[in-house]
Order: structure tokens, then sequence, then C-alpha cells
């Protein structure tokens, strides 16, 4: 959850009786609660319902509490979610092997009601706790490391401004990734989205930004190279990665050529990005051919030129920006995107209103958000 | 997360029977369906009906049981696409990388025009 505590538990008891009180007395303390009969009606249940904490009954006909948690623990999806017994009475044994099992604690059936509230949500709160001071130290090593993985600020560029708009989800960093490139002639634009928000994502963006940026030096040494010669080059290289299997990206590519205005561009399954032509208030979209990095070794790149007129703008960004949500539904709405683009764009607001606006809405974001704009004066 | 409809000698259909299919699933989604595809020695057909949202971790997932279909010499179809994550998928042009049919009857008689 981006705000508040995250509160999500699921209980298992084969007394449905006793369950339906204490879901009562967890929904009563703005738990969202889930139960389930036994073990094997959890597990389904597991499937689709992701709990922040699961309480379960020892003794069950069928599955017991000890096999449900062994079977828990087989699913790494699930094997780190906290998970506590209920028991009836106190049995030493019974015990030691469940927190042998990585059971946190043990919560005796004749607990009041409230006490047992309590005492998750005292639980969920020292995890929430430790996560953040995880993710504050993976801050501090990324910036330790000096691996930045959006710029400070953008570059200048004679003929041209250029600006950028970056929201990481949750603060963390990698996911969505930014890069200007100055080899002298050119200047390299470098806007992608590692798909997944996972842990240690900032560790795979780097990769791919070393891969991309070295992709684009040798193409400066051997001054031939096409830009989707460069992104073929990168994607075989990702492909052949084993430490990168499974990990997809998708990456807009551009060149700036300073001394003729010339803008090259190429695209690995990224987003339609948008020429706003300021003559016609026309606002187009540019599609490029080519497969996320990583999927194909083959990945189909080609490159087309933007014939930019004086005062038309580019925007390309990444799919952070057109989730939405829609009547307590998430949906992905490209078309929504554009029309509000164009919208502001012909009533003539400027990039840093537009970044005004999208900061207001940064918290209902679900997904890292990134946005280039490039002016041609 | 996913329940299996049919099992055909050559396919397996499978329903995803979530409608937001987003990070909180996608591990576990794979997981489940690199299980299916190991455990059946087959194609699986995954009807989407119920989906109605698609984030790019599941996307990820969904690729990653792709080239563990293809590795093993089977495929991973999708059938009856809701519009908006059909839209998203030809977007980002995974719609040539997965085969993507209305239906059942619809992935069959393509198949078998291909064969």
């Amino acid at each position: 959850m981006a705000t508040g505590l995250s509160k999500n538990v699921l209980l298992v008891d084969d007394n449905p009786l006793f369950l339906k009180i204490l879901c009562q007395a967890f929904a009563a303390a703005g738990f969202n609660c889930q139960a389930a009969n036994s073990g094997a009606e959890a597990l389904e249940r597991l499937k689709t319902f992701k709990p922040d904490v699961i309480l379960s009954d020892y003794e069950m006909p069928g599955m017991n509490g000890l096999e449900f948690r062994l079977n828990v623990l087989q699913i790494d999806a699930l094997r780190e979610i906290p998970f506590l017994f209920l028991t009836a009475h106190e049995d030493e044994g019974i015990m030691y092997t469940g927190l042998n099992l990585q059971a946190i604690d043990y919560v005796l059936k004749t607990t009041p009601f409230d006490v047992i509230v309590s005492k998750l949500t005292n639980l969920l709160h020292t995890v929430s706790k430790q996560r953040e001071i995880s993710e504050q130290e993976i801050r501090k090593t990324v910036a330790a490391l000096n691996i930045k993985t959006v710029p400070a600020a953008p570059p200048k560029v004679n003929g041209f401004d250029i600006d950028f708009w970056h929201q990481s989800y949750q603060n963390i960093p990698g996911g969505d990734f930014i890069d200007f490139i100055d080899t002298g002639n050119y200047l390299f634009v470098v806007i992608g989205d590692l798909m997944g928000k996972k842990w240690k994502a900032w560790f795979y963006t780097f990769t791919y930004l070393s891969y991309i940026r070295a992709a684009i030096r040798f193409s400066v040494i051997t001054a031939d190279t096409s830009l989707a010669d460069t992104l073929q080059q990168i994607n075989a290289v990702v492909c052949q990665d084993e430490g990168l299997d499974n990990i997809l990206s998708s990456l807009s590519l551009m060149r700036i050529e300073k001394l003729t205005g010339r803008v090259i561009y190429s695209g690995a399954g990224d987003l339609p990005l948008l020429h706003f032509r300021s003559g016609t208030q026309e606002l187009l979209q540019v599609k490029s051919t080519g497969m996320l990095l990583g999927v194909l070794p083959d990945g189909f790149y080609t490159e087309q030129e933007i014939a930019l007129a004086p005062a038309d703008e580019l925007y390309i960004f990444t799919d952070g920006l057109i989730d939405i949500s829609a009547g307590g539904q998430q949906k992905t709405d490209y078309r929504y995107f554009t029309s509000q683009m164009a919208g502001y764009l012909r009533s003539g607001q400027s990039f840093s209103d537009i970044k005004n606006k999208l900061q207001q809405q940064a918290g209902t974001l679900t997904d890292d958000s990134s946005i280039i704009y490039i002016k041609k004066n | 997360m996913l329940k299996i409809i049919n099992e055909q000698p050559d396919y397996i259909i499978a329903q995803v029977n979530i409608a937001e299919a987003n990070l909180n699933h996608a591990d576990a989604f794979k997981s489940e369906l690199v299980s299916l595809l190991t455990d059946k020695g087959r194609s699986v057909w995954l009807d989407m009906e119920q989906v109605t949202y698609v984030d790019s971790s599941f996307l990820g997932a969904l690729v990653a049981g792709l080239k563990h279909a293809l590795g093993a010499g089977n495929d991973l179809v999708l059938l009856d696409l809701q519009k908006d994550v059909h839209d998203l998928l030809k977007l980002i042009r995974l719609d040539r990388v997965f085969k993507i049919y209305a239906d059942e009857q619809a992935a069959k008689a393509a198949i078998n025009n291909n064969e």
C-alpha cells in the first residue's frame, strides 16, 4: 500500500462460529478479513488473496495447522507472510515444532478477541516498520554506489528545451529509468521501464542501463551503427545474460543530432510517443516496431526520423502514466491519457503546468511513472 | 488462480480467475503456470475473460510462461481477452509474440489451418 498500514488477514479454523466472531472483531478494527474452514480451503483462497498475516488453528480435521504451514512454506510468494498459530491449550511440543516452521507466535484460543486483534495490529506495525528500514537501507546503498537510474537534472542542448518528470512507486529506486548521454555531436535520450516492481529492481535496472550506455558509446565509435542496430545489440546481450532471465524492459531511444537538429527514434515495446504540432495543434502518435527487450533474440527493431517544426513538442512516457483508477477498478487507458494531454497542450499549458498536475496525482499512482519532454525552439 | 476447464490431448484450457492481474499476483501466477506447463507437458490456452486489468509485472509473468512453454516445444495461447487488455498488448507489440484468439473454436481453426 502506498499509504497507511495494509491490514489483510486470513483466518483458518474449522469452527465456523469462532471464525465468524473473530472475523467480525478484525473487521471492526479495520481489517480486511477472509476466512477459510480448512487448510485446503485456505490454500485455494491464497491463490487469489495475498494477506499481510495468516492466523491458523492448529487442530483441524484433514490437513492440520502444521501441514497447512508446510504447504505455505513451499510456495515462494507466500513463505514470507507472517504466520501465527491458534491453539486450544498450551503444549510445548506443538509450539516447538511450529516455531521450527518459522511460525512467529502462538495465540491461545482463550485469549480475548480484542487482545488477539491488538496483537496482530502490533505485529503488522513492526513488519511495516522493518520494511521501511529495509527500503531506507536500499536507498542508502544505491546512493553510496552512485547508481542513479534517473538523472538529477535535464541536459541543455542548443535548439531544444528538454525536461522530464519521474515518480518512483513507493519511492523505491528502480523500475523506470531515464538517461541522457551526451557524446559530443549527439545527445541520446533514453527512457525505459523494467517490467514488474521487484525487490532489487534497481539492480536489474542498473544492469540494463550499463548495457544501454555501453552500446550507445560503441555506436558512436563505429559511426555507421544505426539506432535500430544499437537496440538490437542491447537486446542480444540482454537475451544472453542469464542474470536477466525473464527480466523484460521497454525502451525508447532517441538520437538528437546537435548540428542538424534531426531527431531519430527507435523503440522496444514502448508506448507510442506523442508529437504535438504547434502549427496545426494536432497531437500525433509515433509508433515504433520493436519487441520488449529480453523477449526474443530478434526484436524487429526499426528507426524513423521525427520531423519537428519550430515549437513542436515530443512526449515520451512509461506505462505508469496510463494506469487509472475508475470506479474502484484499475484500468489501462492510453487514449484517456492522450486526450488529457491534447486538452492541456491545446489550451496552451506548459510542461511545468503538466508536471504540477502529475505531481498532484502522484499519490494515486500504482507504478513508476516517467515522462520526457522535448521541444524544438 | 488457474482453473483447468478443458483437457485435450494436445492442449489444456485454464481459466485465469482474477480481475486485476497485478504485481500482487504475478509471482504466484508464474509459479502456477510453469507448474501446469511442466506437469501436463502440453500447450496451455489461457481463458482471460475475467481479467480486466494487467500490469507490467503480470505481463512479465505471461512472457516468462510463454518462454517456458516454447522451450519445451509447446505454446501459451491467450483466449477471450478483454478489449482494454488486448489494446495494451497491441500497444506494446506483445500481440506479435502471443497467439491471441477470441475463443477455443477460433484458436483450433487457426492452428489447424497453420498445420
